[in-house]
């Protein structure tokens, strides 16, 4: 039985998502109840299927009982689980907090919202399981689809903008498409346990590189690498409050797992990978979008739009950790990559809160905060501020830490100024936001109309914010699943 | 030089592929009217399907069906099916990609009167 949870995982959204426009049309009300109940089923399936996966090693899922160089194959490994784990618990998350804070579109847009919501889940799942090249292509084209179709719902300026993702991100799938035809070409394979065989005879071939370097554009607009960053910002900024939380923090961080899976997987099996350029191009490009995208945070005025770049130039941190080529540097960065995802989504989470509840949008309505935000989202503030900075005891210092770590062993001392500087930037940009909500001109009690936050949105922010603590707090075990999962490639 | 150019005269289909999805691309950067950037988007996802079909195609070899359980199984005389599935996976997805970028155009159209990028650009201000 156990065999077949990552099918059921991938299952139970997709099932509901079909359902939901036959159950919703007729029934509005059963909308909300229904999602709610398949993004649990998820969470308990995920949990299920992390301890199972501790217990007794990965799960290997061959589709319709083909065994895998021809069949479509489904790898459950460590870090596939604890990612799985980490996509439900953001989802449910972002799900309670898009039905109970920021006002849905009304008619039938309510019933879109959440089949929209469970088909990214479910394409998400299967980026996360995919375990041969094309299925990759495949799931990340359905969440492209449906985070195109959850942008435009916001209509005006952001149709436009849904609209040049949907273009940008469909050419980066066609560009993977063709790095996997070239792979194709000079293998005869997809799978990437098969793959892992017979790339590395082959590493001096040019179609083999070719396709490498395509993937990587490809994956690179998908995951808003620095110079291919551009759809992000504005689609983040304009899409609907109720979905740039689950956005921001799922999918761009499923198309860089994709790159480190083929990466290490697929293509270098122990040292191999040192021969070619490639590690090199990804964590030179990872400095100069950590670096970059920092920069250009301190420069925004939007506050969504703050928070993206500074997604940007996560997203490069990680890469960093992914280029290094050790244990370390790929362990540290999957960590560091599940704690970006928690802490994005705690930005936009407060972010849409602030705009929703005090008309905050850009730097200088942050000053509205000042003696009217309540506590917690003034704390969650400062604890998110923390992580992305790195402080301990929270998540992100750990994941720099073994960034940091990876890149001096390699002593690749370049890598370490990028990722300091980038935290230094990080820091500056964070400093501007608090000097203007504290510069705040202090308002008159009296003038204060008292806005009571709804329960659920301190729950969110709540979980949001202990999560990214307890990350920090148990870095140490999270580390050492991941490690389990890597070992085996012999880096 | 000499060499290179006759290799690559040897594989029409390679250079043709190649001028498609330059032209595509070319034609999705420049083109200011949204449906011409989706068509040029489209451009570029055919050509890659067409060298996808292109490099597998074997001469003589036939469909892959074996036609007795007993002979034994020539696969050179086979042509290879894995292309063509993926192929035929990979225009569903054109078609899904195609469909929710002409939704989005028409919404556009709607709501800004125009198909033009620089004009929708200015009335967004």
């Amino acid at each position: 039985m156990t065999q077949h949870l990552p099918a059921l995982l991938f299952s139970i959204p997709l099932l509901a998502a079909i359902s939901m426009p036959m159950v919703g049309l007729r029934h509005r009300g059963w909308c909300r109840p229904m999602a709610l109940a398949a993004v649990c089923a998820m969470s308990v399936t995920a949990v299920v299927s992390l301890v199972v996966v501790l217990n007794s090693g990965e799960i290997r899922y061959s589709f319709g009982g083909w065994a895998p160089p021809i069949g479509i194959e489904w790898v459950a490994d460590g870090l596939a689980s604890v990612m799985m784990v980490a996509i439900c618990l953001i989802a449910s998350i972002c799900l309670i907090y898009g039905g109970a804070v920021s006002p849905l579109p009304a008619g039938g847009r309510v019933v879109l919202y959440y089949t929209l919501i469970l088909l990214l889940l479910s394409g998400l799942t299967g980026a996360v399981f995919a375990g041969d090249l094309f299925n990759v292509f495949v799931f990340l084209e359905v969440v492209t689809l449906s985070v195109a179709a959850l942008v435009g719902m916001a209509g005006g300026k952001a149709l436009v903008f849904a609209f040049r993702y949907l273009i940008l991100a469909s050419l980066g799938a066609t560009f993977y498409l063709l790095g996997v035809t070239f792979f194709y070409a000079a293998t005869g394979t997809l799978n990437m346990a098969d793959l892992a065989e017979r790339v590395p005879a082959l590493l001096d071939s040019k179609a083999v590189i070719g396709g490498l370097v395509f993937m990587f554009i490809g994956l690179g607009i998908k995951m808003a690498l620095m110079p291919l960053h551009g759809w992000l910002p504005d689609a983040y900024s304009y899409a609907p409050d109720a979905v740039s939380p689950l956005l921001s923090s799922l999918v761009t961080k499923v198309a860089l797992l994709a790159w480190a899976r083929i990466l290490y997987w697929a293509v270098g099996v122990g040292s191999e990978l040192e021969t070619t350029q490639i590690l090199r191009l990804v964590w030179v490009s990872g400095a100069l979008a950590s670096v970059v995208g920092a920069f250009l945070a301190l420069t925004q005025r939007d506050v969504k739009r703050i928070f993206a770049y500074g997604g940007v130039s996560h997203i490069g941190l990680i890469l960093i950790g992914v280029g290094q080529g050790n244990q370390t540097g790929l362990a540290g960065a999957m960590f560091y990559l599940i704690n970006d995802a928690v802490m994005q989504a705690t930005l936009f989470v407060v972010a849409g809160a602030a705009i929703h509840q005090y008309g905050v949008k850009t730097m200088e309505d942050l000053g509205r905060l000042h003696g009217r935000a309540p506590w917690w989202m003034t704390g969650a503030l400062i604890v998110v501020a923390m992580s992305m900075i790195g402080i301990p005891p929270t998540g992100g210092f750990f994941g720099k830490w073994y960034i940091i770590l990876s890149a001096l062993r390699s002593g690749n001392y370049l890598a370490v100024g990028a990722v300091m500087l980038s935290t230094l930037l990080t820091l500056a940009y964070f400093l501007r936001l608090w000097v203007r909500v504290f510069s705040g001109d202090q308002v008159s009690p009296s003038s204060t109309q008292r806005v009571e936050a709804p329960f659920a949105l301190r729950v969110c922010v709540g979980t949001l914010c202990l999560s990214i603590i307890a990350l920090g707090l148990c870095s140490d075990l999270i580390v050492r699943v991941l490690l389990d999962t890597i070992t085996p490639l012999g880096l | 030089m000499f060499e290179f150019i006759r290799a690559t005269l040897q594989r029409p289909n390679y250079i043709a592929f190649v001028v498609l999805f330059l032209w595509g691309l070319y034609i999705a950067i420049t083109h200011h009217n949204l449906v011409k950037k989706l068509i040029g988007m489209y451009l570029v996802q055919t050509s890659v399907f067409f060298f996808l079909v292109s490099f597998s195609v074997k001469q003589g070899a036939t469909v892959p069906i074996l036609m007795s359980t007993t002979d034994k199984v020539h696969a050179e005389a086979y042509a290879n099916p894995l292309p063509h599935a993926l192929t035929l996976t990979g225009i569903v997805v054109q078609v899904a990609t195609l469909g929710v970028a002409l939704a989005l155009v028409t919404a556009i159209y709607q709501k800004y009167d125009s198909l033009d990028e620089d004009e929708i650009l200015k009335r967004l201000e």
